[in-house]
């Protein structure tokens, strides 16, 4: 019978108070309390597939290099600007605040932006060489580069989106209210400017 | 004089196409499909969702207004869903005859098995060739042979995603967590029934002193406790969204995967 001696009359208050602060638990969540933390982790967690499409990116690529090298050495300018771009975006070292500090930010993306710039080079100059365009290895790699732009392009949206859910959130009542009260250190995230290559108009030349 | 160089700007407002409706697993909106052809692939789709639990959608769209076939695909493929909610199992295989443009889109479930070479080499071994001789109907149903046939390359995988989405009975899983509610919701209301039983069904022995079951609880004080109706535990089941007649998505999401390609 230990389970009736714990329930001790002089506890039976105790246990209300308990389930008193239980039950009001739900109703903090409903003042919009969760919305800020809630936003500013699928932020990060978009951030974080953003980050995660780059690297993929990186990897092939000293694979991609090798292999157009076997079919076009010559074209050594390319190759290499390819090589030098990647090492830059590469060497680009996000600090913990990265979201928030708008330089570091800014380095990553002007970074990763030169070497989209560097590979669509690469692969421009790879349609003169129908050898390597028909080459197993090289066919392989370059849907698999594709692939990941694209999941970089979906990674970048999805975090644009985040983002603005969670900037929205910090700046508009009510959970503005929370972001001056309580989330005092919560600052809006930095986003992305434009879609690479898009702030470019394309040109069309008729000579 | 006319400047040599022409610089053109493209709105900066995307031309953003009308998503169709999901009304089936062949959604021909480009009317490119015979209705056998589309009949038979209803039903093979259909055959292998029942296997598998892979959700591959058919769809051709007459125009795509401008804007490119990714980012297209991938908004339509979320739209609609496809694959099963947390196992993102699906897979859209997308047509538009006039931009002369295709792709399959992959969700993240099934990126390492259809992986984007895989789709590279279904569009440009399959569909290119297929496409070119105008034999829309053929290139699709031969693609969609070729995606199957890679699914179920991976046999053991294969089966172990359909035993995942199949589960419609009690599992272990679930009597774990009724028993755990229910002791749960035992010892937290218990301590409300101590509280107030003894007074409504004790004996009284004096203010603040009733005898309920052989024990004396005291209470010290006034204070109004308030009953309490008991609220058990409810576990809501999942109920199978494919049964029936129509079709929907499971509610899988992808990521970008698969590949493009034109002819």
């Amino acid at each position: 019978m230990t389970a009736l001696r714990l329930i001790q009359p002089s506890t039976a208050r105790l246990i209300r108070v308990f389930a008193a602060l239980l039950l009001a638990l739900p109703l903090l969540s409903a003042c919009g309390y969760n919305t800020i933390p809630t936003a500013e982790e699928q932020a990060k967690a978009a951030w974080s597939e953003v980050l995660n499409q780059y690297q993929r990116r990186a990897d092939l690529i000293p694979n991609l290099v090798e292999t157009v090298k076997g079919y076009a050495a010559h074209e050594k300018e390319v190759l290499e600007g390819v090589v030098e771009a990647r090492a830059k975006a590469t060497q680009v070292t996000l600090p913990a605040d990265a979201l928030t500090n708008p330089e570091a930010f800014k380095a990553f993306q002007e970074g990763q932006a030169g070497l989209t710039s560097a590979l669509s080079r690469l692969l421009a100059v790879v349609e003169n060489y129908p050898d390597l365009k028909a080459n197993q290895n090289f066919l392989a790699l370059q849907a698999q580069l594709e692939g990941t732009e694209n999941r970089i392009a979906v990674a970048r949206r999805d975090y644009i989106e985040a983002v603005r859910v969670y900037n929205t959130a910090l700046r508009t009542f009510p959970s503005v209210l929370w972001a001056t009260l309580w989330f005092t250190g919560n600052k809006p995230f930095e986003n992305f400017t434009a879609s690479e290559g898009a702030s470019e108009p394309p040109k069309v030349n008729f000579n | 004089m006319l400047a040599g160089m022409v610089f053109l700007l493209l709105p900066l407002v995307a031309l953003a196409a009308s998503l169709p409706a999901l009304t089936g697993r062949v959604v021909d909106t480009a009317g490119v499909i015979d209705a056998a052809s589309e009949a038979a692939l209803v039903q093979k789709l259909e055959a292998f969702e029942k296997k598998s639990s892979d959700q591959i959608v058919v769809t051709t769209i007459p125009s795509l207004e401008g804007e490119a076939i990714e980012p297209y695909a991938n908004k339509l493929f979320r739209a609609w869903g496809l694959g099963q909610a947390g196992e993102d199992n699906g897979i859209l295989l997308i047509v538009a005859p006039n931009d002369r443009r295709m792709r399959i889109e992959v969700g993240y479930g099934l990126e390492g098995t259809l992986t984007d070479l895989h789709s590279k080499l279904i569009i440009e071994n399959t569909m290119v060739p297929a496409f070119r001789a105008g034999d829309y109907a053929g290139g699709i149903t031969r693609a969609v042979d070729d995606i199957i046939l890679v699914l179920e390359g991976n046999a053991a995988e294969l089966e172990a995603r359909a035993r995942r989405n199949q589960d419609t009975g009690v599992t272990g899983d679930d009597i774990a967590v009724v028993l755990f509610i229910t002791v749960w919701a035992l010892l937290f209301f218990g301590g409300f029934a101590f509280a107030i039983l003894p007074r409504i069904f004790g004996r009284k022995l004096g203010p603040g002193r009733y005898e309920w079951l052989g024990r004396t609880f005291r209470y010290n004080n006034g204070s109004r406790s308030s009953g309490r109706g008991w609220s058990s535990g409810s576990s809501s089941g999942w109920s199978d969204g494919s049964s029936g007649g129509g079709f929907s998505g499971g509610g899988g999401s992808s990521g970008g995967g698969g590949s493009s390609g034109s002819w």
